[in-house]
């Protein structure tokens, strides 16, 4: 018996692996990761980064509103949901780490040392909260909230524009994550010891921890009806969606993974599907030692070891807020295209995983996915998407 | 949404009678021009022991949220099928300072794991679920002025969804040095410590606070307290009991308050209370339900009412089915819902 299932009518993305659609399409087939020195802000810390490059807004927003605004753009593009703006109830729900943060460290610097500082960088705080910014900036009528649910923030921001409109509080949500590299997370991560000075290798039985990135992934759900109402015929759905909390640590998964378990059946049952439908998972995949290991034995369990799965922050590094956001993207992107990429930079089996992500443009078949998130605080999240 | 249980940590204490104990004492002027939590409220040695390293924003959200969950008397087989949203609109900003301090002094190299694990907004609520021990969905929002009322259309939602049965929901907003600062720099101080709730200035005052609040919620059949809906299919003005303005400074021109006075006939204001806190909508909420539970108004703390409304200024017994609580924020836009017996 089939589930409940929203619309996909668009999406948008902007990260290292490409800054729209083609030229991740391109970057996913190349198996090239657009890795380099940090040229955003001045660190002592070296290690590679994912920078989002080529994009230049002259706005005098927040880089993370910027870089919302611009998966955004190539979502309503392509779902030309704006045309019934003013018929629609349209939510918005955003997920973020950075934009909810005070943290500009030279307003604080000079608080600090001068006993007093220039507000510009307040300002600019004060009107980026994501959601809010783009509900006004586009006069959109329906509920809207920012997520700060630490990584899986992206993810949980889909989670919720679906309760909504299983609820009733709206007819379509513009949902993702968004964030920008910044001194805070990287000086953050780095203190607990799980940033790789190295290309970050998901999975692999060397990896050495994560590399940060940066960008936006945007999707726009909708209920079925009114998405062919206004002459829409969609091929990508939004089936099922589980959040569950580990009540364990504040920064470590709980070991046996049963918050993640328990976030992907409660994914699975609202779709109504069972684990061997699953054609393959985007995982969380940061590639420290405890996330890759809690989630691949997750995996294994859930759905047997030959389920096929891929990290894509071999591609994008972790973005933190955004990450689910732009891996829910992926996942509807590679079920609408038949194949997922290599996992970048998987070489060698690990056997305290024992299974292996998939490590060459692989084809694939059936109509569901998953994507997975992992966080600070215990949160672990996952989507359901399926292609017709 | 029926509302079975509550928890609150404010200036004047801990707990539902703290909060009776302050409505009928009234307004008290606060110590540094602001309404800060006195440290003692966080001394509960059996909570504190397993939060030695938290900091005031996730000692007050554990608090609140425990109150609540005590208060609601949950079934242990009930707490299976709990959720937890908190809604803040700073975070933890003073650990994301004491995080920056770090980088400054010692080197972006040489910060504390701890402290930045500690500054990011979900910490709170993730010492809450360590605590309560629940593994269910667990959510932090932030939307400045609108956090609690878009933390209650996603416990609504869920609730319909049936992804829980029962919901902790509430906010919690902390008040520090920088924003102290902050505050000096873009808002009006009430120097004589009052918010003026019914001045309705373009350039109202403020006094900052901070606390937190929250409320157990659940598809129960009877509430203990209240219930709380978005809509109530009532001529307006004709059966709204009482309008509780949500007027503390915060949000810029208060002359939009005014408008208010078109369709309801009975006002009043908590806010000198608490403090101008931006999810303080959570804090009148948290008045109304109780004032609907025991079917009793509350003096408004302040009462200069130059407009002369029609204001409650006294305590007394008195019916009250449904109350109004209504915010503006910065461009005029209403927020309003409904606490109903």
């Amino acid at each position: 018996m089939q589930g409940f299932r929203f619309a996909i009518s668009g999406f948008g993305i902007i990260s290292a692996c490409g800054n729209n659609i083609s030229e991740t399409i391109s970057n996913f087939s190349s198996k090239k990761r657009n890795c380099g020195k940090l040229t955003l802000f001045n660190s002592n810390i070296e290690c590679p980064v994912f920078e989002v490059k080529n994009f230049n807004s002259s706005s005098k927003n927040m880089r993370s509103l910027n870089l919302a605004f611009e998966a955004i753009k190539q979502a309503l593009a392509e779902s030309r949901l704006l045309e019934y703006k003013d018929s629609l109830r349209i939510g918005v729900s955003l997920g973020t780490t950075v934009a909810s943060q005070l943290n500009d460290i030279d307003f604080y610097r000079n608080y600090k040392l001068k006993g007093e500082a220039p507000l510009d960088s307040v300002n600019r705080y004060l009107k980026g909260n994501l959601a809010d910014a783009i509900s006004r900036h586009f006069g959109f009528k329906g509920p809207r909230c920012t997520i700060v649910n630490a990584c899986s923030s992206g993810t949980d921001a889909i989670g919720v524009g679906l309760s909504w409109l299983k609820a009733d509080f709206c007819d379509a949500v513009i949902c993702g994550g968004a964030d920008e590299l910044n001194l805070v997370p990287l000086a953050g991560f780095n203190s607990l010891g799980v940033v790789s000075n190295e290309l970050c290798k998901p999975f692999d039985k060397n990896r050495k921890g994560l590399n940060l990135g940066e960008g936006a992934g945007i999707i726009i759900i909708e209920k079925e009806e009114i998405c062919k109402k206004r002459g829409f015929s969609p091929d990508l759905f939004l089936n099922g969606y589980g959040l569950a909390c580990d009540a364990y640590h504040l920064t470590a998964p709980r070991p046996d993974g049963s918050g993640l378990k328990k976030a992907i059946e409660k994914a699975l049952t609202e779709a109504k599907i069972k684990p061997s439908e699953v054609s393959f998972v985007n995982a969380h995949g940061t590639a420290t030692r405890d996330n890759d290991k809690t989630e691949g034995n997750v995996l294994k369990e859930i759905f047997g070891k030959d389920i096929k799965f891929l990290s894509t922050k071999g591609f994008t590094g972790h973005t933190l807020g955004a990450a689910g956001g732009i891996e829910a993207v992926f996942t509807a992107l590679n079920l609408k295209l038949g194949w997922i990429p290599a996992s970048a930079g998987f070489d060698e089996f690990d056997e305290e995983i024992g299974i292996a992500p998939v490590t060459d443009k692989t084809e694939i078949k059936g109509k569901y996915a998953i994507s997975t998130s992992l966080a600070f605080g215990g949160n672990n999240s996952a989507l359901v998407i399926s292609r017709i | 949404m029926n509302i079975n249980g509550v928890g609150i940590v404010f200036n004047r204490g801990r707990g539902i009678k703290s909060l009776e104990n302050a409505l009928a004492e009234g307004w008290k002027k606060p110590e540094n021009d602001c309404y800060k939590i006195p440290e003692e409220i966080f001394s509960d040695p059996v909570i504190m022991r397993n939060m030695r390293r938290a900091d005031n924003l996730s000692k007050m959200t554990v608090l609140a949220a425990l109150d609540a969950l005590n208060d609601g008397g949950l079934l242990e087989e009930d707490k299976e099928s709990l959720g937890i949203i908190l809604a803040t609109a700073f975070g933890p900003h003073p650990t994301t300072f004491k995080f920056l301090d770090d980088i400054i002094e010692y080197g972006d190299k040489n910060a504390s794991p701890t402290t930045f694990s500690h500054s990011v907004h979900n910490a709170a609520i993730s010492y809450a679920s360590i605590i309560i021990q629940n593994r269910g969905p667990t959510l932090t929002i932030t939307h400045f002025v609108e956090s609690f009322y878009q933390a209650l259309i996603l416990a609504e939602s869920w609730l319909i969804e049936e992804r829980c049965k029962n919901i902790l929901v509430g906010v919690a907003d902390e008040y520090g040095e920088v924003m102290r600062y902050i505050c000096n720099k873009k808002l009006n101080i009430a120097r004589d410590g009052k918010i003026k709730p019914f001045l309705f200035s373009k350039t109202p005052e403020v006094v900052p606070g901070e606390g937190s609040v929250f409320f157990l919620i659940s598809k129960t059949e009877k509430a203990k307290y209240a219930s709380i809906k978005f809509s109530c299919e009532i001529d307006k003005g004709n059966e709204v009991d009482l309008c509780v303005l949500d007027s503390d400074g915060m949000t810029g021109s208060e002359e939009y308050y005014l408008k208010l006075t078109k369709n309801y006939n009975y006002f009043a204001s908590y806010t000198p209370l608490f403090g101008s806190i931006l999810t303080g909508s959570a804090f009148s909420c948290l008045v109304s339900v109780l004032m609907i539970k025991n079917q009793k108004i509350y003096a408004s703390p302040v009462t200069y009412n130059p407009y002369k409304i029609n204001l409650c200024d006294k305590t007394e017994t008195r019916k009250l089915n449904i109350i109004s609580c209504v915010k503006y924020d910065c461009s005029g836009e209403k927020i309003e819902f409904f606490v109903t017996k």
